[in-house]
């Protein structure tokens, strides 16, 4: 049983990159090394844009690959560290082990070992220490406690897990298949202060809140769509000119769910001088059938004028779904039992629900030196990140460097660098990141062979 | 309480390969009645025993973990008002009351021979166990026991107060 839970979490962890690759992240090393930030038309750019459609994706004076394949060092190295044949009895995902670091797996998840990890970001191993009296709970996270959130936290995005089709004529037809989800989590100041103030600590009386909003929606889309180009350049023949792009999508949604409401706990007074009345009541819809449906769109611009680039794309315009038959249910904590209970509200009821919109804006200048300098602002449905970076091409050679503010605004950074011989090419990018559970950056090599 | 751990234990799972540890204040689940007892003992007698004996609890959800090492330190004063003997001071722990006093006392100390006036410190040597599984449980008993031996005369009366009783709980970090 747990040998299968193992298999599939790593199945997800190693699907989980290829999912993303399509839509905001890359096997391409080059994107790594200029801090995230794309210059090419690539998968990335018709993902936000449709516009990019009417522009051809390899562009002679971009230097762009026709597809990158990663060179995953960080698999060899997971695999040598975690053997596949043993991972049934593996600490790193066995949480009776005494080894069991539940921060070391949220950063392996969060971060899938593709890709060399040069510096890992430190996983908190300190003690943490509990002062209890009768009227006495402090809580010492010791240097764990500056992860305790002061805002809310969690993560989201929205994913186009494929988009499958064919045109003519500028018209695109298909199907793509969208996976949204939003998880947030809310400390109230009580809780706050139970997990960090080391001489406070918990107050007779105390309600301890932990607010939670989690929502997931996935189906398929078939889509409509149109790029052209309404102007040219005075020379036809090059990509000057200004596009447009737009698509039109059914939302089919297959499923959907979402949890809101207080874990609470009303401490006692003194605090163990009774048995605190613990509270969990939110309300859990959820669909009964794969019967969403809804109509919204994207669009898209671009403006192509010599060396110089630059696009907008935005997704989702109007995307509302009608979930024609969902329930609604109260998820109650049963003190006695210590199980959660679920009771029906209401059933066969309407709920719509709405997909974030997500937008990209980019902007890229190729000069005639082998320089390229670009920058992306891009929402996904859960913060913005910035990309800013550059690329300097000498003969076979390439010199990489960028920044990047990232959905925890933090900046990152990234340097590579890149040798071309024919139609293959040899990358590597470092970057930086903080997609863990620690507040000090990591660097990993990111290595690519590119097929131009 | 279990709910209560539970949310903070969400994010206290930062302890990694650490250890949880808990720093227990036994005395504050003790009433006052409890921390001081005064006593009055026929002379001549060889042993009697005054003793007390109280639940006090630990944050739950730590039942399934693995108890490293237990410390436990005390300390009382003892002060004989009439008469003589000799008080030995002993503390127990136990998942039940009913066997509360059966072991070994976790802590010890004797004040030798007293008389009437005399006013003693008792501090039993800090005492550490290692894999005790008494302490694999939510809710915890503690025993404290007066043995007074007194000499052949005057009855001996005094007064014990418990002034420091804490255990330190140190858990491998199987926290559910």
């Amino acid at each position: 049983m747990r040998t299968g839970v193992v298999a599939v979490a790593l199945v997800l962890l190693v699907l989980a990159p290829l999912r993303t690759a399509r839509a905001q992240f890359s096997f391409d090393a080059r994107r790594y090394g200029m801090g995230g930030v794309s210059l090419s038309r690539d998968g990335n750019a018709r993902r936000f844009n449709p516009a990019y459609r009417a522009l051809k994706t390899n562009s002679r004076t971009s230097g762009t690959p026709k597809f990158s394949i990663p060179i995953p060092i960080g698999l060899i190295k997971f695999f040598k560290d975690h053997p596949i044949n043993q991972l049934s009895h593996d600490p790193m995902f066995d949480p009776r082990s005494t080894s069991f670091n539940p921060f070391a797996l949220t950063n392996l998840i969060f971060n899938p070992p593709i890709f060399y990890e040069i510096k890992k970001s430190p996983t908190p191993t300190n003690n943490v220490e509990f002062t209890i009296g009768k009227n006495q709970l402090i809580v010492n996270l010791g240097g764990s406690r500056v992860l305790i959130p002061e805002q809310d936290f969690g993560l989201g995005s929205t994913s186009r897990l494929f988009d499958a089709g064919a045109g003519f004529g500028g018209f695109h037809f298909g199907v793509m298949g969208f996976l949204q989800y939003n998880v947030s989590f809310t400390l109230d100041s009580a809780l706050r202060r139970a997990l960090t103030d080391t001489v406070t600590g918990v107050q007779p009386g105390d309600t301890l809140s932990l607010l939670s909003d989690a929502v997931a929606q996935a189906g398929l889309a078939p889509t409509v769509g149109f790029a052209g180009r309404l102007t040219h350049g005075a020379d036809p023949a090059t990509d000057d000119g200004l596009y447009l792009g737009g698509a039109v999508h059914y939302y089919l949604g297959a499923t959907y769910g979402r949890l809101t409401g207080p874990a609470q706990i009303l401490v006692g007074n003194p605090i163990f001088g009774t048995t605190p009345a613990a509270g969990v009541n939110d309300t859990l819809r959820t669909s009964n059938k794969a019967n969403g449906g809804g109509v919204g769109g994207d669009v898209g611009l671009v403006w192509v004028s010599g060396p110089f680039e630059v696009g907008l794309g935005v997704n989702d315009i109007g995307a509302e779904l009608t979930w024609s038959d969902t329930k609604l249910q109260h998820v109650t904590y049963n003190t006695a039992t210590g199980n959660l209970v679920t009771t029906l509200d209401t059933n066969h009821v309407e709920t719509k629900t709405k997909l974030p919109l997500t937008y990209m804006a980019n902007a890229a200048l190729r000069m005639g030196t082998g320089t390229t300098v670009g920058g992306d602002v891009v929402n996904s449905g859960r913060g913005t990140i910035i990309h800013v970076g550059v690329e300097q091409r000498t003969g076979p050679f390439a010199l990489r460097g960028g920044v990047s503010r990232d959905q925890r605004k933090k900046m990152q950074f990234g340097l590579g660098g890149g040798l071309r011989l024919g139609p293959i090419g040899l990358d590597v990018g470092f970057f930086t990141h903080s997609n863990s559970l620690s507040t000090q950056r990591a660097i990993t090599m990111a290595t690519a062979i590119s097929i131009y | 309480m279990k709910a209560l751990t539970a949310a903070l234990l969400v994010l206290v799972a930062a302890c990694g390969q650490g250890r949880v540890i808990l720093n227990v204040d036994v005395l504050s689940f003790l009433a006052a009645s409890d921390s001081v007892k005064s006593f009055s003992v026929l002379g001549g007698i060889p042993q009697t025993d005054s003793t007390v004996s109280r639940q006090f609890f630990l944050p739950p959800g730590f039942g399934k973990s693995s108890v490293d090492s237990v410390t436990a330190t005390a300390a009382a004063a003892l002060i004989c008002t009439g008469g003589g003997g000799n008080v030995r001071f002993d503390v127990f722990f136990s998942k039940t009351q009913g066997s509360v006093f059966t072991g070994t006392p976790y802590l010890t100390a004797s004040s030798g021979p007293l008389v009437a006036g005399d006013s003693v410190s008792l501090l039993p040597p800090t005492s550490v166990s290692l894999a005790d599984t008494v302490f694999n449980t939510d809710t915890l008993w503690v025993g404290i026991r007066a043995r007074i031996a007194t000499n052949v005369g005057p009855n001996m009366t005094g007064r014990l107060r418990l002034q420091d009783l804490h255990l330190r709980i140190a858990l491998q970090d199987k926290l559910f």
